[in-house]
């Protein structure tokens, strides 16, 4: 059969409008990336280790559209939340180690001095289609725990995180998005800089611990060359509350 | 040459106007430059509604780099990089007596060292458009496409920059530069977009000044 080229071009451009006219209702997806700095402070002398959930690790937002001109939008923050954390505390304090599961922390508990376990406990945005101003906002809620390796909880605490980008000639929402989060990351880091040392029951506790004459010196160097356990799937990792020596 | 100025002539006909004001209240020049210190220039993004343009702050760092070759003019987000996270929008210094707050952990003093920063230049403004008018219809078929309409807006710019001399912790100057111009784009078939070049006026007016200011050859 010998189809009429003419039909076949006005076929072509007729899907090409409507995949146009579609691609304006999809869902956004914004995966974060960035890169991040090295926290430029005196790192506390302690060891500790670091415990993601799954549900922090992979944690990712979704948002309903609310009206016909609205797109649903899907934020992944979670492998930026792990690879921005890991660098943070890995410059806060002397020493880290990612705990993956309950065997492995038993088998370092010796190494490590507390174990902190972080959480997004809320997360929203704005868009200039919500707001009419032209500013890009995310905003963050986190909850930390604070444990020690006696199986004591030294502190549970909540902090926030903002960050917003201005709209800017050829810069997609999707763009726009992605750069609020990362400052939105970038002032949770400053922000836990500035007061985890000031919140009470944690400065007692390093107080405590500098003036307590240690029995088991910190194990810095055969620690340092201990490789870390890869990233795994996280499936055998135990909920956040077992996480406790 | 006939290339060059027929560039020339399309350039001064598609470029709109602008009004530049600046004002400056400076003191303590180096009058014999910077030598071998350094300067930071830094955007303030702490205000909830806007952020001082990164683009903009770049535009004024090349500005003194191609006045004067011997200024050192350090690149802002390596700066704020460099000494995360003490010059986030959480952070930042505002007055002069914060930066030894900074100097007190001595990684941070160390990198200061490391710059040997002699000048510390916050500025604090943004561009915003002021009105827009008009409507433009595009439209394609097969004998080919075009447009039809006449549009306009207008753009303001207000920059203000603080000179902190990092040494003496002290404030030595300010320099303001506020610039407005209406732009045009008519179209009959092609649409010829006629700019005026509002924050690029900015940069350069406050570049210039700040140029004076630090340079020995100006």
């Amino acid at each position: 059969m010998i189809s009429d080229p003419s039909c076949s071009i006005r076929n072509l451009l007729a899907t090409l409008c409507a995949l146009l006219v579609l691609a304006g209702c999809g869902a956004k997806q914004v995966q974060v990336k960035g890169n991040f700095p090295k926290p430029v402070v005196e790192p506390l002398p302690i060891t500790v280790g670091v415990y993601y959930s799954d549900e922090f690790a992979a944690h990712e937002f979704f948002d309903e559209a609310k009206g016909r001109n609205e797109s649903q939008w899907l934020v992944k923050t979670g492998e930026a939340q792990v690879a921005f954390w890991d660098k943070l505390f890995a410059g806060a304090f002397r020493k880290t180690i990612r705990i993956y599961d309950l065997d492995q922390l038993k088998k370092r508990r010796k190494e490590l001095d507390a174990v902190i376990v972080p959480s997004i406990q809320d997360l929203q945005y704005t868009i200039p289609l919500h707001t009419n101003i032209k500013i890009y906002e995310i905003w963050m809620r986190y909850g930390f725990q604070f444990i020690s390796i006696e199986d004591k909880e030294i502190s549970r605490f909540a902090l926030t995180a903002y960050g917003k980008t201005p709209t800017a000639f050829l810069q997609s929402d999707e763009q726009a998005v992605n750069l609020a989060a990362v400052v939105a990351l970038r002032d949770a880091g400053a922000n836990f800089i500035t007061s985890f040392e000031r919140i009470p029951e944690v400065n007692d506790w390093l107080q405590q611990r500098s003036n307590r004459p240690k029995t088991v010196p910190a194990p810095v160097a055969a620690a340092a060359t201990l490789p870390a356990k890869p990233p795994e799937p996280m499936e055998s990792t135990p909920p956040e509350s077992e996480v406790q020596p | 040459m006939m290339n060059r100025t027929l560039l020339l002539a399309l350039t001064v006909v598609l470029g709109g106007c602008v009004n530049a004001t600046v004002d400056e209240m400076t003191f303590n020049e180096p009058t014999a430059g910077v030598g071998d210190a350094s300067v930071v220039i830094l955007g303030r993004r702490h205000a909830a509604d806007y952020d001082t343009e990164f683009d903009f702050i770049e535009c004024v760092g090349d500005h003194i780099r191609r006045g004067d070759k011997t200024i050192r003019v350090v690149d802002e987000l390596e700066f704020i990089n460099s000494l995360y996270p003490w010059f986030e929008p959480r952070t930042a210094p505002m007055r002069t007596q914060d930066i030894n707050r900074l100097t007190d952990i001595p990684p941070v003093a160390k990198r200061f060292d490391d710059l040997d920063l002699e000048y510390m230049i916050w500025v604090d403004g943004k561009t915003i458009e002021t009105n827009s008018a008009g409507s433009m219809t595009c439209g394609v078929g097969p004998g080919g496409a075009g447009c039809f309409g006449f549009g306009t807006w207008g753009n303001a710019s207000d920059y203000e920059a603080t000179i902190w001399n990092f040494t003496d912790r002290a404030e030595v100057g300010r320099v303001a530069a506020s610039t407005s111009g209406q732009s045009y784009m008519p179209a009959v078939i092609v649409p010829i977009p006629i700019i005026a070049p509002v924050q690029d006026t900015a940069c350069e007016s406050l570049g210039e000044q700040l140029l004076k200011y630090l340079s020995a050859n100006h």
